[in-house]
């Protein structure tokens, strides 16, 4: 029988660990978009927020945490590109005013590939055994071995679910901050509002919240939500179709029509962050 | 310890390989089966051969070696990046700023691609028609 060295499984683990904090050390800012709610309109504010950050020749990067359902790729306008795999680790994407995007987004095939994961033997019918443990790796992956370089800012556009953003946190303690994002409807106001908890009790600094979609008359009861749970409110972003469309086409709207109500709550938005993480 | 046997049913994925000890004759089992190794993969640690591997695994190995299909990535190993010509850095400059940095990219890794090794008017034709984009 060979003799075979012990593999240190445990120090493995914790290496693990070392090795975001150390590929994000040159990053100075890292920023969780998040709420718990899906539809609330993450993706679009993120990438709309990226690309008014960028404008002010400040260097900003783009994880897209989130994994069944990535679109940040699509709304950076950086579809289409392959990551380029190195001994260091990925070169990201380039998106609008040179984002650097990383998502699922990139790595799959074609439109009609979702994402599946291989399994041994005949675990099948038992992936909710270890998905949850496989995906939270997968974004400790994309954090720590993606060259983002130097940034100012690397906003993570968080996936549904109160529950990713503790396991953000778990890998990334160095976390500046989230922002929430909610919808003025009911529904999405008491999941964000569990969600913004859920943080909270994790440690995590909430930044403030968003209201996203709002009637073009004013900010809603997000306010009043911010209010109830003690964070800053950060901006009502009226619901813009063309905002949106163009946002879609990988052009956001912060970009193309500065002006329009939407773009100038976000660009207000962007700001606003930069003085709070200053 | 010397070797005994080895008990692995591929089917089920159970491994149990046995040991003996020379001196006394006391046996031991190790014994895995599909679902520890699956939680231990999904650790995002390399055990067996990976562990051994020269250099680690490398960079994002928990997603090239659990993403059912191939993952395109693009080996940037050893490569250069082709020469952009001054004309086609003229024809870059009409685009608008913001989408600059991302267009050279493309184009760059679609030259790359397909072998070319700079970048001039003519080649970003040929990759705007590829790439299906309508301008540029």
């Amino acid at each position: 029988m060979q003799n075979l060295p012990a593999v240190d499984v445990l120090g493995q683990v914790v290496a693990q660990r070392t090795a975001v904090a150390r590929r994000l050390a040159s990053v100075r800012r890292v920023v969780a978009i998040a709420g718990g709610k899906g539809g609330v309109g993450k993706s679009l504010l993120t990438a709309n927020l990226a690309a008014a950050l960028a404008t002010d020749a400040a260097r900003v990067g783009v994880l897209d945490a989130d994994i069944h359902g990535p679109s940040a790729a699509l709304m950076l306008g950086a579809r289409g590109q392959r990551p380029k795999l190195g001994p260091q680790g990925a070169r990201p994407a380039i998106g609008v005013c040179d984002v650097r995007v990383m998502s699922m987004d990139l790595l799959l095939n074609d439109d009609d590939s979702a994402v599946r994961w291989r399994h041994y033997g005949g675990l099948a019918d038992d992936t909710f055994v270890w998905r949850g443990t496989l995906e939270a790796n997968v974004l400790r992956e994309f954090l720590a071995d993606t060259e983002w370089g130097e940034l100012e800012y690397l906003l993570i556009d968080m996936p549904p679910g109160a529950d990713r953003f503790e396991t953000l946190l778990r890998l990334l303690p160095e976390l500046s901050g989230a922002a929430m994002v909610t919808t003025p409807s009911e529904a999405s106001l008491l999941v964000v509002r569990r969600a913004a908890a859920a943080a909270q009790q994790s440690g995590a600094r909430i930044l403030g919240l968003v209201e996203n979609m709002a009637a073009t008359s004013g900010p809603g009861r997000g306010r009043d939500l911010a209010d109830d749970l003690g964070i800053p409110f950060l901006a009502s972003v009226p619901f813009d179709p063309d905002l949106a469309r163009n946002t879609e086409a990988g052009r956001p709207g912060v970009l193309i029509d500065p002006r329009a109500p939407g773009a100038r709550a976000i660009l207000e938005l962007a700001h606003r962050l930069k003085g709070i993480l200053a | 310890m010397e070797f005994v046997s080895n008990d692995t049913d591929r089917a089920s994925g159970v491994m149990a390989i046995q040991y003996s000890c020379p001196n006394c004759g006391r046996r031991i089992s190790m014994v895995t089966n599909p679902g520890e190794t699956q939680m231990v993969s999904s650790l995002g640690v390399t055990i067996g051969h990976e562990a051994l591997a020269e250099g680690g695994a490398g960079p994002m190995n928990q997603i090239r070696r659990s993403l059912e299909g191939e993952a395109s990535w693009t080996d940037d190993r050893g490569l250069p990046d082709p020469v952009w010509t001054e004309a086609a850095e003229r024809r870059l400059a009409a685009a608008p700023g913001f989408v600059q940095g991302m267009v050279r990219r493309l184009y760059t890794d679609w030259a790359k691609r397909n072998g070319y090794e700079e970048v001039s008017p003519a080649v970003m034709s040929k990759a705007r028609d590829a790439l299906g984009m309508s301008e540029m």
